[in-house]
């Protein structure tokens, strides 16, 4: 069984990623993440530099948008599961490959993927937006600090896009899947950090957040990177395999 | 060889289906008719493991759809709808089918030719006609040159052109030896191109034989399925 | 009239719409109570400085229902989803049924503006009661002028969702826009730090009716105003583009 499934899955992913790249909807939402980060990126920059703050970092400036920018890539989650039932897709996508949970997994990595790319390219624009605008005012940035920093921005988005990729699946539509997400991310979500401190650090965004907040802000950290990384990552794979048992238990 | 064994589905407190059993042979095109809502299309999605039988068995070649080595080849499968993404292209959704499939691409611009589609194919899903659909769920469904074909209403929203070319495709399919399943409620188009009738309603099967041996005395097929869905008959064979 | 009814009776008939009453109802008086407690202590000390504003903090946080309403009348129309079929684009009925397009769109916006009234009232009704639960005798008193300016806060909200959705035909962009910037700290609130301008925006202006009776950027009717002119030109939009285009595409 193993052997077959590891011979059936390069075609798969195959699919799951022509699937992912001919589909007009991911570039939309890339490009308008894409501008709506610059421009928000902008006014904090140009916020800071006004601004009374003072010596702002300018990881901390170019990643400020990163709780709004998140929402891009929630949206690309769910489109990626959501689109399956646009158009009864979902038949052509079970009669050729009936494989349900494997087709479930094989999407979400190839969805990875593709959001890899993506995350790094619009957190990396809007550090490198800030750099150039601060860099005369601002302390000065130590290369590994940004690229460790990058790399936690670029996985806490790539695990948020899983797991809203895993809600939209449950889900089937893309309405309520976004409700439920851009309704706990911005409004639970927030509320439950001002109300209930001593949870929140287990919450999948909170946690998350530890993977690509610079340190050196003072305040006192709860998590670590590493922390913060396998709770968010718990969530995502606690979603997604919640996801694929429903998946192959339902009716298409 | 496709054989649906006592097949009963529930949704809800609701009984879709009720027990249905027939078999669709290689080398024959078999009819499955029935009103509105008498469970053809429940019955082939089961088949093809779209919905789950609450009990029951649907095999192909013995085996269950989900269970098929190389599904593609085996069974070409066109549902009702289009089956595809409305802002894809009808390429890029036939691309996506044959790299799961790992047929190249080539294929693709021959099944778009064999349904006449080749036109259009560059033109998104969303600004198809329905019979334009119908084609591209043809074109899906003939991918993998598959021995046996499952179709759900093929004819519904072709025009008389291409409900022609269905016909003569799908005489010549058996001809050689294919196994064909197709539902429709158009009687005078089904009764010229099947060799095999059953007939569902109420989600049981009321008839299962030959056209002939369901036409039976009545005048034409459409006059025996009047008969046997309005009076609740039992089966004729 | 008649297709007035028949909107209010697509609008009532939406499963969404009943998760739509639900958050509508039930967030406002959830966000008030928070604050409430969180507040509480000062204001039974007598030394806080937001006690004219507990409880409406709930009514202006709380417009994500609205918010819903406003998008699914019209992402409803045009919803691909459907597990059935080719997907059903329900607008083409619609159209068929009511042919002026002008009237189509007037008479949803009515049905959408009647019950986005109904259901502020009754969020008003909750807030109003979690609050008194909370502070009891120290509640705040909820003058009728700043009620009213609710009122309209929300109605306006629901329309420049439906105004939105008829742009863009789907409810992501809409819904990810409006419930984002209903979150704690909202992206216009960020930008009036950056820029005056962004005192004019919709919602920050629409806020001024009735969340800072004193203390707000504009007085609560010029807030209404600027926010009554961001619906209008948002719905004068809508309409020109409806009216001019192609329903399939």
């Amino acid at each position: 069984m193993m052997v077959s499934s590891s011979r059936k899955i390069t075609p798969i992913f195959g699919a799951e990623l022509d699937k992912l790249v001919t589909l007009p909807l991911i570039w939309r939402t890339f490009v308008a993440t894409f501008i709506v980060n610059l421009a928000l990126t902008a006014a904090f920059t140009s916020a800071n530099l006004q601004g009374a703050i003072g010596t702002q970092s300018i990881l901390a400036t170019g990643l400020a948008s990163m709780g709004y920018l998140q929402a891009g890539f929630i949206i690309l989650g769910i489109l990626a599961t959501c689109s399956e039932y646009t158009g009864g897709q979902i038949r052509t996508t079970l009669t050729t490959i009936p494989w349900r949970g494997l087709q479930l997994s094989t999407k979400h990595l190839a969805l990875a993927v593709v959001t890899i790319p993506m995350a790094l390219i619009l957190t990396g624009s809007g550090i490198l937006y800030a750099f150039i605008m601060m860099r005369d005012t601002a302390a000065e940035m130590e290369i590994d600090t940004m690229i460790k920093t990058l790399l936690g921005a670029t996985g806490y988005l790539t695990l948020t896009t899983l797991l809203s990729a895993a809600i939209g699946a449950l889900f089937k539509r893309t309405t309520p899947a976004l409700v439920v997400l851009l309704g706990y991310y911005f409004i639970v979500s927030p509320l439950a950090r001002e109300y209930l401190p001593n949870i929140q650090y287990y919450f999948p965004d909170t946690a998350g957040s530890y993977m690509y907040m610079p340190l050196s802000s003072g305040e006192i950290s709860s998590l670590s990177p590493l922390q913060g990384t396998g709770i968010i990552l718990a969530w995502t794979l606690f979603f997604i395999t919640a996801a694929i048992v429903c998946y192959r238990k339902r009716d298409a | 060889m496709l054989t649906i064994n006592n097949v009963v589905k529930h949704r809800g407190n609701q009984k879709i289906l009720s027990g249905v059993s027939f078999s669709a042979r290689p080398g024959r095109v078999t009819g499955f008719l029935g009103p509105n809502g008498a469970g053809k299309s429940s019955t082939l999605r089961i088949l093809l493991g779209l919905d789950r039988a609450t009990s029951g068995s649907a095999l192909i070649d013995g085996v269950p759809f989900a269970e098929l080595k190389n599904p593609l080849a085996t069974v070409g499968a066109a549902l009702d709808g289009f089956g595809a993404h409305r802002m894809r292209t009808g390429r890029a959704h036939l691309r996506w089918i044959a790299r799961a499939a790992g047929l190249p691409r080539s294929r693709v611009e021959e099944v778009l030719e064999i349904v006449g589609l080749t036109n259009a194919a560059g033109k998104r899903v969303g600004t198809y006609s329905l019979g334009m659909g119908r084609r591209l769920g043809m074109a899906a469904a003939l991918l993998g040159d598959p021995e046996i074909l499952v179709l759900d209403e093929p004819v519904n929203g072709l025009d008389p052109e291409g409900i022609r070319w269905i016909r003569t495709f799908l005489r010549e399919r058996a001809a050689s030896g294919k196994t064909i399943l197709l539902s429709s409620h158009l009687m005078g188009e089904l009764a010229e191109t099947v060799d095999d009738v059953v007939i569902i309603h109420h989600g049981k099967v009321v008839a299962d034989g030959t056209l002939e041996e369901v036409t039976g005395t009545h005048s034409s097929l459409e006059e025996a399925f009047f008969a046997l869905t309005t009076e609740h008959a039992g089966a004729v064979v | 009239m008649r297709a007035f009814n028949a909107e209010l009776s697509k609008l009532f008939s939406l499963p969404g719409m009943w998760l739509a009453f639900v958050i509508g109802i039930l967030a406002p008086p959830l966000l008030a109570i928070l604050d409430s407690l969180a507040e509480k202590e000062d204001i039974i000390a007598g030394v806080s400085t937001r006690l004219s504003e507990v409880g409406f903090t709930g009514l202006g946080g709380g417009v994500q229902g609205i918010i819903i309403l406003g998008v699914l009348a019209v992402s409803s129309e045009y919803l691909t989803e459907s597990s059935e079929s080719g997907g059903g684009n329900q607008i083409t009925t619609s159209l068929t049924a009511v042919s002026s397009r002008l009237q189509f769109l007037l008479a949803k916006a009515g049905a959408v503006t009647v019950i986005s009234v109904l259901l502020s009232i009754l969020a008003i009704g909750t807030t109003v009661a979690a609050t008194h639960l909370i502070l009891g005798d120290y509640a705040p008193a909820f003058e009728a002028s700043r009620l009213i300016g609710a009122v309209c806060y929300w109605t306006f909200t629901a329309l420049l969702a439906f105004g939105m959705t008829v742009l863009t035909k789907s409810g992501i962009i809409p819904l990810a826009v409006l419930m984002i910037n209903s979150s704690v700290v909202t992206i216009s609130f960020l930008l009036t730090k950056v820029t005056k301008l962004a005192f004019y925006l919709p919602d920050m202006a629409g806020l001024d009716m009735f969340l800072s009776p004193s203390g707000g950027f504009h007085t609560p009717f010029t807030g209404g105003v600027i926010m009554f002119a961001w619906v209008t030109v948002l719905f004068l939009a809508a309409a020109i583009v409806f009216h001019r285009r192609d329903v399939a595409s």
